[in-house]
Order: structure tokens, then C-alpha cells, then sequence
């Protein structure tokens, strides 16, 4: 049995559009997301009334005691179809950890099997009032009695761990990752709408950074923003019609472990197997893709997603960046739209907006010479999800 | 004040056990499996008739990963800052995770793979809390 995607080439990327990213927005979440949705939408050359499917992840930001309110804090696909008057048939949310990407990947299946025509895709991301985390919890129930009690909260302690544990086993020092973050922030600065746009880094500032959870300082976080991104998904004949290049959708992958606490072990064993799925899916090696856009919401997760993919063996990925290797106008433009911990914490948008703007030929200044296949990937790669992209439907 | 664990129907005998400064994990009747924390479907044999009991172990174990905490992000910690949190895989099982503070503290410097024993912390009446310590008598 072939394990290759069969609608794969089928279905295209059409049109998008991108709020402000900003520390905090001067409007509701909701109303951005009617604007951003509405600006993608005719970038496509459609109407709403074309429009018959939504689809999107809310999850986050659930990690602090914020109150989650459908428009303000969060929006949900139900909540922009109802508010954008839409007449749609096929409405749906994604749940897992790999949020925008796995989101994407249902309105592709919704488009493939002929459930929807024009489908809507968007993020909408919003930075709740005090610091994103805090959480003045006062009793530890359910999952959270068996780390809370511990004060051990947060993501940004939960990655400590498995970059700890890469840091001993490989022997690696917080200086190799100096290299990847100064880079991303390098990228940013010909991309004006980046949260970090106008704001280089430098090695002595990531070095000096406050420490949060050891080995993770503040700069090996994103910073969180408000922001919304919105895409235009169709089949790909009826894009061919539309103003833009299409963009194909080659293939995808999707973890599915939820175990805690986050080990190595288990990140690598299951990175590897959803990379495996997802050049199956593709029918795409690793060797071919030109656009390599991987999540970097935390930075250990760029050494982790760079193993399971293969780029450099286990272990390697500190070294493998080094000395000039990840430059964006390189031969590997690794995250070279600069990716969360240049643009802000837009959790993958940065990742799937570059493919397409490298694919679709519309990266302006940055367009990469060879830009036929795009990698675009969210969350862990034991838990998150992936999607290849072509420039031709093959 | 700081959250205190809310015991539940699967958690009950941990807890329970832990005030009597037991460490006790959830452990498979079918097929002798530990889990922890305590699993609702066992991940060794799969069963959907689920039958489990809580088992005294050694508390013995080696340190897996660890983090300093320099960030507290819940107020009632604040005054904590910093403090070390270790895994420690239970000497019963491989990959059997306990997460709790190494009370050691930050100028232990530990590595992975130091023995690791399991202490009691009580922090109410009601409400004991397992803690690693570095334990220098396992070779």
C-alpha cells in the first residue's frame, strides 16, 4: 500500500493576508480577524460569498489563568464565519499541538474530498493583560497536581528539560544556539512587518540574556504578540484562474504524543517517525526542499526538528549550524522568514506565510533563487505537524 | 499560598501513600506495567478492562533531566526563586518518570544519571509531598 498523500498536488494555497504584529493591538482579536480575513480573501480575487469553509486552531494562550473569550482573547472558526456573515457548509477547528498547520491540513482534506471549494484558514493570536504565563492557581488538580505542587509550570520549563538533557548528552553550550538566534533575528530586518523588524541581536546580548528555566533564557523564547494571519486555500484548477500563483500541497505529517514530562528520547523517536510519514506522504526528500521553514517557538525545537528531519545526525544539529551554514541567502535558508523568535509568537504562521511567499514567487527583495518545494512545520515534532509545499502541481 | 495537589479517583492512593511517606505507584494487574502519572488505560497491555492498584517501590532512581527554576510564573512561588526541578526515572521501570524538586538545590550541579532517593516533604496536615535528594550511597 502506498503511503504517498493521494490528493497530493491537488489542492492549492490561493491568497493570504497579515495583520500588524504588535505587543498589543489597538483593536479587539475579533475585529483584526474580520479585517485580516476579509484583506485575504480579495488577495485570492474572491468574494466572501465564495467562501464555503473555515477552518483554524484557537488552543493558546491556556496556559495562564486568562479567561478564554471567543472574539477577544481567542477566535474560533464558528465565531469569524458567524461575524464575517459567511454561508458555509463545512466549518471546523483543529485541536492537537501543531494548531495552524494541523488546521490547514483539514481544510485540504475538506477541499480534496469535495466538502468545501474555498476555504478560509487563520490564526488569530492574542497576548493576554500581565505576563503571558503567570497564573495565580491555587489548587493543583488533574494534570496539574502532579508538576504544579512543584511550582515546575510553563512551557518554557517544560522545554528545559529535553534542552538540558541535549546539552549533557551532546555536549553543547549555550553559545552554539547564539548562532540560530541572531540569525533569525538578522532575517527580520527586510521584513517590516516583524515584531523584531528594526532590532538586531547580538551574540554578547543572547549570551547576557535573563535565564528563565536553565538552560532557557528569554531569548530562546518568542516574544508574545497580537496578531492575525489568514490564508485562502482552493482546488488547484480554480486557482490556476486566480491572480496568484498557486501554491500545491504536496504532503503532510501529524504527531500525535501528549506525554509529559517532555523527554529526548521520546522527541527524537517520535520526530522521526512523523518525518518518515510526512516524506511518504510528499513523495519529496528531504534533499529537495528549498524553503526549510521549521518551528522556533522555543529554540532547542530548531535542533530537535532539524534531527528528525534528517538534516544532520542526532546529536549534530549545535555543530550543524555553524560557521555561516543557515545564512538566509545561503545554501540552506533555514528559517528564513525568520520564523517565531523573529516575527513574534504567531505560532507558525511565520513558517507557512514564507513558504508561500517564497513558492508563489511573492518574497519581493527576499525571494530566494530556487524556491520549487517549501517544508512548513509547528509545535514539537513528536506532537506538532508538517506540510510540504510545490511551486508546480506536479 | 502555594497549590496543593487535589487528589482524584485515580490519584487517590498516591497521595494517600505519600502521608505515610510511601511512595507508592499505579501498577497493572494484567500485565505488571507501573505508570505514573497513573494512567487510565494501561500502555503495556492496552486492556480495555482496566485494573490497577497502587505498589510500594524503593524510591530509589537516577536523575534524568533537571531545570532551574528562575522564573516563578505562579505568585505563591515567588519567594522559592531559584529552585531546582529534577526527573528522576524509579529504578523499577525503565522510563518510569517522577518530576519533583531536587532539594539539593542550585549549587549541587548535578549530571544525569546521579542516584537519586526519594524523600517526604510534609506541607500540611493533610498534604505530603514526595522530593528527589542526591543520594551518594547508590554506587
Amino acid at each position: 500500500v502506498s503511503r504517498r498523500y493521494a490528493a497530493g498536488g491537488q489542492v492549492a494555497l490561493a491568497g493570504y493576508a497579515q495583520s500588524k504584529i504588535e505587543r498589543r493591538a489597538s483593536v479587539p482579536l475579533g475585529a483584526l480577524a474580520l479585517d485580516t480575513a476579509r484583506r485575504a480573501i480579495a488577495d485570492a480575487g474572491l468574494s466572501l460569498a465564495q467562501i464555503d469553509g473555515v477552518a483554524n486552531a484557537s488552543l493558546l494562550p491556556s496556559f495562564g489563568a486568562h479567561g478564554l473569550i471567543d472574539g477577544v482573547s481567542i477566535v474560533t472558526a464558528n465565531w469569524l464565519a458567524e461575524h464575517l456573515d459567511l454561508s458555509t457548509r463545512w466549518i471546523a477547528g483543529y485541536a492537537g499541538w501543531g494548531t495552524l498547520t494541523g488546521s490547514m491540513i483539514l481544510a485540504v482534506n475538506a477541499i480534496a474530498s469535495g466538502a468545501a471549494t474555498h476555504v478560509l484558514v487563520f490564526r488569530a493570536l492574542s497576548n493576554p493583560p500581565g505576563r503571558y504565563h503567570d497564573n495565580a492557581i491555587a489548587e493543583a488538580a488533574d494534570g496539574m497536581q502532579w508538576t504544579v505542587p512543584y511550582g515546575m509550570w510553563a512551557p518554557p520549563a517544560k522545554i528545559a528539560l529535553p534542552y538540558m538533557e541535549y546539552l549533557q548528552r551532546y555536549g553543547a553550550g549555550r553559545e552554539a544556539m547564539a548562532t540560530l538566534v541572531v540569525q533569525l533575528r538578522q532575517n527580520v530586518q527586510r521584513m517590516p512587518w516583524a515584531y523584531w523588524y528594526g532590532k538586531p541581536l547580538s551574540v554578547d546580548d543572547y549570551m547576557n540574556a535573563r535565564m528563565v528555566a536553565d538552560p532557557i533564557s528569554v531569548l530562546d523564547c518568542d516574544i508574545p504578540v497580537e496578531g492575525v494571519a489568514a490564508f485562502v486555500l482552493t482546488r488547484g484548477e480554480r486557482a490556476r484562474d486566480l491572480p496568484h500563483k498557486p501554491v500545491y500541497v504536496a504532503g503532510f505529517a501529524q504527531g500525535r504524543s501528549q506525554a509529559e514530562p517532555l523527554m529526548l528520547d521520546d522527541i527524537m523517536q517520535g520526530g522521526k517517525a512523523l518525518c518518515e510519514t510526512l516524506w511518504e506522504s510528499a513523495g519529496i526528500g528531504r534533499d529537495e526542499i528549498d524553503v526549510p521553514q521549521i518551528y522556533d517557538g522555543f529554540s532547542p525545537l530548531v535542533y530537535f526538528w532539524l534531527e528528525s528531519l534528517g538534516y544532520c545526525p542526532q546529536g549534530e544539529a549545535h555543530r550543524f549550524i555553524q560557521d555561516g551554514a543557515i545564512a538566509a541567502d545561503g545554501e540552506l535558508p533555514l528559517i528564513s522568514g525568520g520564523g517565531a523568535i523573529g516575527n513574534g509568537r504567531m505560532h507558525g504562521v511565520p513558517q507557512l506565510l514564507e513558504c508561500y511567499l517564497q513558492l508563489s514567487q511573492r518574497a519581493g527583495e527576499r525571494q530566494l533563487r530556487r524556491a520549487e518545494v517549501g517544508l512548513a512545520c509547528h509545535a514539537m515534532p513528536q506532537s506538532g505537524a508538517a506540510m510540504i509545499f510545490t511551486a508546480d502541481s506536479h | 499560598l502555594k497549590p496543593l495537589p487535589v487528589p482524584d479517583a485515580r490519584s487517590a492512593g498516591y497521595w494517600e501513600a505519600a502521608s505515610r511517606h510511601t511512595l507508592a505507584i499505579q501498577r497493572c494487574l494484567h500485565c505488571a506495567r507501573y505508570a505514573h502519572p497513573p494512567a487510565v488505560v494501561c500502555q503495556g497491555c492496552r486492556s480495555a478492562e482496566p485494573r490497577f492498584e497502587f505498589q510500594p517501590v524503593s524510591g530509589a532512581a537516577r536523575l534524568r533531566t533537571w531545570t532551574v527554576i528562575r522564573q516563578a510564573f505562579i505568585p505563591a512561588f515567588e519567594a522559592d526563586v531559584p529552585w531546582v526541578i529534577a526527573v528522576g526515572e524509579l529504578r523499577e521501570q525503565a522510563g518510569l518518570l517522577l518530576t519533583a524538586r531536587l532539594l539539593d538545590g542550585t549549587k549541587a550541579s548535578p549530571r544525569i544519571g546521579a542516584p537519586l532517593r526519594v524523600v517526604f516533604e510534609d506541607v500540611t496536615p493533610g498534604c505530603t509531598l514526595p522530593q528527589f535528594l542526591l543520594d551518594e550511597r547508590q554506587a
